[in-house]
């Protein structure tokens, strides 16, 4: 592929003090051998801690709902608990260190392959997963992992406590756990399965329905799953959620379940976790499986290159993956391979975050901001910029974290290409001053120019759009001009 | 249609009324009829929208998260008190409920199946376009969605604009038309960019007090286009959040206030369109239904047949629609789920049959693929 195009491409293009790699698909390979440090500067919160300040959130608001009747005092009280806790703050604060990272760290196709993952398994925006948990997740458990093999990362994934919580695994219970038994026996009603988690591991995050799997397969997997979910350290209950991710022998449901026609055998004689490795078995069968190489390959050839991805270019990965036994690293490489070798030929429409961050990293324009202006002090309402990157990614329509159904945010051009999102991006562009873009203070004519003709191979056509503007052409139609081009939009 | 079922009918006496309509495109007076299609994605529960009360079944199977307080619609069925703008349109002879139906998609995934409901064929991520956007290809109606994306069940026809406000300045006119000269050598960059650019002066003007979610915000500013005699005669909304594996909840609860919010857009279409209500019909549509145990969290799995919730002045009357299998165990969908007796398409093909003014089996060729789907117009709107 061209060079220019093929770094907008697969990364984020070229910022002003970036230099053209002289080889940049060896440029591109060596970011996945390891996983790149976070360059944020300001404070970066674990997931266990983000865990700990949603549940003393989740707590303190379950006590005013419950505890104070006067409306004037629980409001008052509110304001102070979200001050307190972060809860009008984190997600963007969350936004900005991925931000940060994509527009001034140096392995910028890793990270795009970082937000690929994101997208892949989509924490679901409910039950204010957004704000607390899903960013930390995706470094904590997503990023680290990104170095490793997929069916590590799915596993991890999927015993992590945003997806237990967000597709319910964690009140799932075996139909003829311990757990009912001793319901039965008290003449309680059971409480039963729960199949939303088993369902979009299968469907979602592995095999896809190509498989051919059946309703039988996913109660299997979900009887599998059971067990799987938070456990509370102590009897007495302290917090309206427990804090923990865990096995519990006591609600899994006994005996060997077959999946896809692969039986899953408990291990050992001791009920409270010889079925606990059945999880592990069942993520490394599907991860392995042919269905589930082919249609993550194809998944990512999809995202890397063109929204129809040819045979070609999808056995690329897959067998990079076979060759790897499923080594993360090289599933990368060779989709990068695979975007370097047919790339030209195709373009790819871009997410609308995907598009902002290159825009913001072709202008050099200074975001997210300085980090220093993202210290909080927890006291007060969060300032205009503290708050600013969730709401331009919403006013573009894609607040990463905000997914709302299982599968994520969509890939291709039918779906982000309507005239209301075009208007979104238009809007922004014609207002750049809202992502600082205007404090270049300089002559637009040449900066954009400049930008163009560092980032785009050809770019005579480009050059001549510009061109006809004129020379007293408006700075915010000579930037339309290049961030909304039809090459800019679809790279 | 399979009559050995027993035929459910409220508030008339009779039902099968054969006479041939033909409907002109305009109603009376050469004014439009108008369509409003709202997506309930995540698998409306029909069992909750409009509960059997014939006897004690879903009580049973759910004893967490039956409805407590019915409104009662007729002997056997009754409304979730959530959908009070929809009941008191009911009363007035202006809403229907056709039960017991579903898109002819069994495979219980979420994204399969609200693929197939909006492109309308049988196969999941096939067909590009969707059977409403092919129903209105060549008819010279204006489609606004009501969302960000524009839906695929759109996708097909011409003359679509989806909208959401906003409040962020555009580049000027000359500055779009030049953009549009570069766009040229793109059909769908073109498009979209000549949609906005024609886009009437109210459109750019609406703001939405409480952001996207803000439905009744959202309803008016669709009810607004659709009054405008020169507007869309078509609307989508895009309602998500019926997937309540966990806490569906009763009267109240998560499954209670996205209902709520369909009732929403009904209640405020009904006063923001005014006589132009007389018009309309807004019909439901969702991927599947729900199972009616309700499982451990207290929530209910992904199902089959559900039902389709009708409102508007094209009806002529209220009425429980349907060929009623029971819940029975052994008439249950693969022993859990309401059975779907008719499919929903057939209900849609007649539907916007209705709404064109055009011939049913042309509809059903157009928009579904000539699917051998029985013309529901009599028992809707005869």
């Amino acid at each position: 592929m061209r060079p220019r195009d093929f770094i907008r491409r697969v990364g984020f293009g070229l910022r002003p003090d970036d230099q053209l790699p002289s080889d940049p698909l060896a440029w591109a390979n060596s970011q996945f051998d390891s996983v790149p440090e976070l360059i944020w500067p300001g404070r970066i919160y674990s997931e266990a801690e983000m865990l700990d300040i949603r549940i003393d959130f989740v707590d303190a608001e379950d006590a005013i709902d419950n505890e104070i009747k006067n409306p004037a005092e629980a409001k008052e009280k509110r304001r102070a608990l979200y001050h307190r806790t972060g809860r009008r703050f984190f997600e963007s604060y969350e936004l900005a260190i991925r931000h940060h990272q994509a527009v001034y760290g140096d392995a910028p196709v890793f990270e795009r392959f970082w937000h690929f993952w994101g997208n892949h398994f989509t924490i679901v925006d409910k039950n204010k997963l957004a704000i607390f948990n899903t960013g930390p997740m995706q470094r904590d458990v997503i990023r680290k992992g990104m170095a490793g093999r997929f069916a590590d990362l799915v596993h991890d994934v999927t015993i992590s406590w945003p997806m237990l919580k967000s597709l319910d695994n964690f009140q799932s219970r075996g139909p003829s756990s311990k757990f009912n038994v001793n319901r039965k026996r008290k003449g309680k009603p059971p409480k039963g399965l729960n199949e939303n988690h088993a369902r979009e591991l299968l469907e979602l995050h592995t095999v896809s329905p190509d498989c051919g799997y059946t309703q039988e397969d996913v109660i299997n997997a979900a009887n599998i799953m059971t067990g799987w979910g938070f456990v509370r350290k102590t009897k007495k209950r302290k917090h309206v959620e427990d804090r923990d991710v865990g096995y519990d022998g006591h609600v899994h449901e006994p005996g060997t379940h077959i999946v896809m026609g692969r039986k899953f055998k408990p291990k050992g004689f001791d009920a409270k976790t010889k079925g606990k490795e059945q999880l592990r078995d069942l993520v490394e069968f599907l991860s392995s499986h042919e269905s589930c190489r082919r249609f993550i390959s194809w998944k990512l050839c999809r995202h890397f290159i063109c929204d129809d991805p040819t045979d070609e270019m999808v056995q690329m990965v897959v067998d990079a993956w076979e060759k790897s036994d499923g080594m993360l690293p090289d599933i990368h490489r060779a989709v990068i391979r695979a975007a370097w070798t047919f790339g030209d030929g195709h373009r790819k429409f871009q997410m609308p975050e995907t598009w902002f961050l290159q825009v913001a990293r072709m202008s050099g324009a200074p975001w997210p901001g300085d980090p220093k202006a993202f210290e909080y002090d927890f006291k007060s309402k969060p300032g205009p910029v503290q708050r600013r990157p969730a709401r331009l990614l919403a006013e573009l329509g894609h607040r990463p974290f905000r997914a709302q159904q299982p599968n994520g945010f969509p890939d291709t051009e039918a779906e982000w290409l309507s005239p209301e999102y075009l208007v979104r991006r238009l809007s922004l562009i014609n207002n750049a001053y809202r992502f600082d873009l205007w404090a270049t203070d300089k002559d637009m004519k040449v900066f954009v120019d400049q930008v163009l003709r560092r980032n785009f191979d050809n770019p005579d056509a480009l050059l001549a759009f510009h061109e006809e503007l004129g020379e007293d052409a408006a700075p915010s139609d000579r930037l339309v001009a290049l961030f909304c081009s039809e090459r800019m939009l679809k790279a | 249609m399979i009559t050995s079922r027993r035929i459910f009918l409220a508030g008339s006496a009779s039902l099968v009324v054969t006479s041939p309509l033909s409907m002109p495109a305009l109603a009376a007076g050469g004014r439009k009829t108008n369509l409003v299609v709202v997506m309930l994605r995540g698998g409306m529960d029909g069992l909750a929208a409009a509960p059997f009360i014939g006897d004690d079944t879903l009580v049973r199977m759910r004893p967490d998260i039956s409805i407590n307080s019915p409104m009662k619609i007729s002997g056997d069925f009754a409304l979730h008190p959530q959908l009070k703008s929809f009941k008191s349109l009911w009363d007035q002879g202006r809403a229907s409920v056709f039960h017991a139906t579903s898109i002819p998609y069994t495979g219980r995934s979420h994204f399969e199946g609200q693929y197939l409901m909006e492109s309308g064929g049988t196969i999941p991520y096939y067909d590009k376009t969707g059977w409403l956007g092919r129903a209105l290809e060549g008819q010279g109606r204006k489609s606004l969605s009501i969302s960000l994306p524009m839906p695929l069940l759109l996708r097909g026809s011409q003359d679509l604009d989806n909208f959401l406000p906003s409040s962020n300045s555009l580049p000027d006119s000359d500055m779009l038309a030049r953009l549009a000269g570069h766009y040229a050598g793109d059909e769908m960059l073109s498009t979209a960019l000549e949609t906005i650019r024609k886009r009437p002066v109210s459109m750019s003007s609406m703001r939405s007090r409480g952001g996207d979610d803000d439905v009744h915000s959202l309803a008016r500013i669709a009810g607004q286009q659709l009054a405008d005699p020169d507007g869309p005669s078509i609307a989508v909304f895009d309602i998500g959040g019926f997937d309540t594996h966990a806490g569906q909840g009763g009267d109240r609860g998560e499954h209670a206030q996205q209902l709520g919010k369909f009732d929403q857009v009904v209640g405020t279409l009904r006063s923001t369109l005014g006589d132009v209500f007389d018009d309309t019909i807004i019909v439901s549509l969702t991927e599947f239904g729900r199972t009616l145990e309700q499982n451990g969290g207290s929530g209910t799995e992904h199902g089959y047949g559900t039902a389709i919730l009708m409102a508007g002045g094209l009806l002529p009357e209220s009425r429980v629609i349907g060929d009623w299998p029971g819940l029975k165990k052994g008439k249950l969908f693969e022993g859990r789920d309401l059975d779907a007796t008719i499919d929903a398409r057939a209900v849609y093909a007649s539907v916007v049959a209705r709404v064109l003014g055009a011939d049913h089996r042309k509809v059903v060729k157009d928009a579904f693929f000539g699917a051998d789907l029985p013309d529901m117009t009599a028992r809707i709107f005869g």
